[in-house]
């Protein structure tokens, strides 16, 4: 496990640039936090990590957003929301079995503790809170 | 022209036929069936029950908004194709794809957000006599989904002008509805609650307020109501409706300002609301008062309208097809229709 203590939302989002550095495609990020921990100031940043310019926002409405990569291994950016989800079959519904296991795609699941038998390739971040500006981020 | 249109893109199951006659739009039959009540324990909208209640609900509502004469009379099927619940769109989608090859009659695809901003049209006479000059017009839509400026220059232009970078307003009110321990969905509850609160007691950001451009951004705002009740710990009942009232001024002033420093901008002939949240009297009351005071038209939909309905899909591919800006979809062509959960209105 690697933690980070994180001083604003710039240092979060280095953290996510960081992490595609690192990763080879494929990969489901599963980010948990409570409201306001900073889920989507991660996500922005690995957003911008990739290449994407569009504007994240939150998909907790449509659940799902899916956003095309410049990047040399990973084309696209799946970002899921399960913070209105019940279980985890909901997320099947939504299609995202359609992009898992595809090296070319990085699944960031906000909310990710309401789903269960996440595949084995995941990596589990947590944000927690520690005051207004630091969070503690804890990678693993 | 008489159009059928479905709408099926989140919660609500809708039907409506529309025409025109002597130059107004004439609703004929509309049906619309809400989910709300069944999602209401869930805390949200759950994508695989609202897809198996639109399958449910929607051929007798069909049966029922058509009655004898089926689709004889109708000349065109509008439907939403998007955005929205992929789950819910794929419903409303399949049954205008079913209806489209059985009959033969053209289909049109609707966004979902233009349908919501011809909900003034249906709403206002006034927009149908197409008398006065309102274009351009800048549009404020706010929904669970959506928090969007649109520059509109003409029927089936638009402009994107300025849009959240986060989290949308109605999703906002649903989520400071749940750090509160309220229900779902929040904004009719947090707007009632609020008219018991003081909005001066406690002072919450207004997020971009001086920044320089047309965009919002919400996270923080209910990031700081988070820290807020932390911090405080014991919350009254009193506490309560301040700060649902305290929030929603936060959150009004912030839309009030950029719409009408877009409408300066554009110099924009009229100013519109819709979307759900379109439903907040607080919100429309703001800009109702800014839009007197500048002597500037504002319209927004009448209450039974805000909310997700058939009747403004019905209407947007009404004034779509009558200014020859209409997609229309005939026969193998129908085939490939599929819902598009994304679609943006317009690229910013």
């Amino acid at each position: 496990m690697k933690e980070y203590k994180s001083k604003n939302q710039a240092e979060t989002e280095k953290v996510a640039q960081e992490l595609i550095a690192r990763l080879q495609g494929g990969e489901v990020l599963a980010l948990v936090g409570n409201l306001g921990a900073g889920k989507t100031v991660f996500v922005k940043g690995l957003a911008k990590a990739l290449g994407i310019e569009e504007n994240i926002t939150s998909p907790t409405f449509v659940l799902m957003k899916i956003y095309q990569a410049q990047h040399e291994r990973i084309k696209r950016l799946v970002h899921v929301d399960c913070y209105r989800l019940e279980k985890a079959e909901d997320l099947a519904e939504i299609g995202l079995a359609d992009y898992l296991g595809d090296p070319a795609n990085i699944v960031v699941i906000e909310w990710a503790d309401r789903v269960l038998n996440l595949p084995k390739n995941t990596i589990h971040i947590s944000i927690e809170y520690i005051n207004n500006q630091e969070r503690l981020l804890k990678l693993s | 022209m008489r159009i059928l249109a479905i709408e099926t893109s989140c919660d609500e199951t809708a039907l409506a036929v529309l025409t025109e006659r002597r130059g107004f739009l004439y609703l004929e039959k509309e049906a619309v069936y809400s989910q709300v009540n069944i999602h209401k324990k869930y805390g949200g909208v759950v994508p695989e029950v609202a897809s198996r209640k639109h399958l449910e609900t929607i051929m007798p509502l069909l049966e029922h908004t058509l009655g004898k004469n089926k689709l004889k009379n109708i000349d065109y099927i509008a439907f939403t194709q998007g955005p929205g619940l992929v789950t819910s769109l794929v419903l409303g989608v399949a049954t205008a794809k079913a209806l489209g090859l059985a009959s033969g009659k053209a289909l049109v695809p609707i966004n979902h957000l233009e349908g919501h901003i011809y909900s003034n049209w249906l709403s206002h006479k006034k927009l149908q006599q197409n008398k006065t000059d309102i274009f351009p017009s800048v549009i404020l839509v706010v929904s669970g989904g959506h928090t969007e400026l649109i520059l509109m220059s003409g029927h089936g232009q638009y402009k994107l002008i300025g849009q959240t970078l986060d989290d949308a307003v109605g999703e906002a009110f649903d989520k400071v509805a749940k750090l509160l321990g309220l229900t779902y969905p929040g904004g009719p509850i947090v707007s009632r609650l609020a008219l018991m609160g003081n909005a001066h007691k406690y002072d919450f950001p207004r997020p971009m307020i001086n920044s320089n451009n047309f965009d919002f951004s919400l996270s923080g705002l209910k990031t700081a109501i988070l820290y807020f009740m932390e911090k405080k710990q014991k919350i009254n009942q009193q506490d309560v409706a301040d700060i649902c009232a305290g929030f929603q001024l936060a959150v009004t002033e912030v839309l009030v300002k950029k719409t009408f420093l877009a409408a300066q901008k554009y110099q924009a002939k009229s100013i519109m609301l819709a979307g759900g949240v379109s439903a907040n009297t607080f919100l429309k009351q703001a800009l109702q008062n800014k839009a007197t005071k500048l002597a500037i038209p504002f319209f927004a939909p009448e209450l039974k309208l805000t909310g997700d309905n058939a009747a403004m899909i019905a209407a947007a591919a009404f004034y779509r097809l009558k200014n020859k800006r209409a997609s229309i979809f005939t026969g193998e062509k129908i085939a490939k229709l599929e819902p598009r959960a994304n679609w943006q209105l317009v690229a910013k």
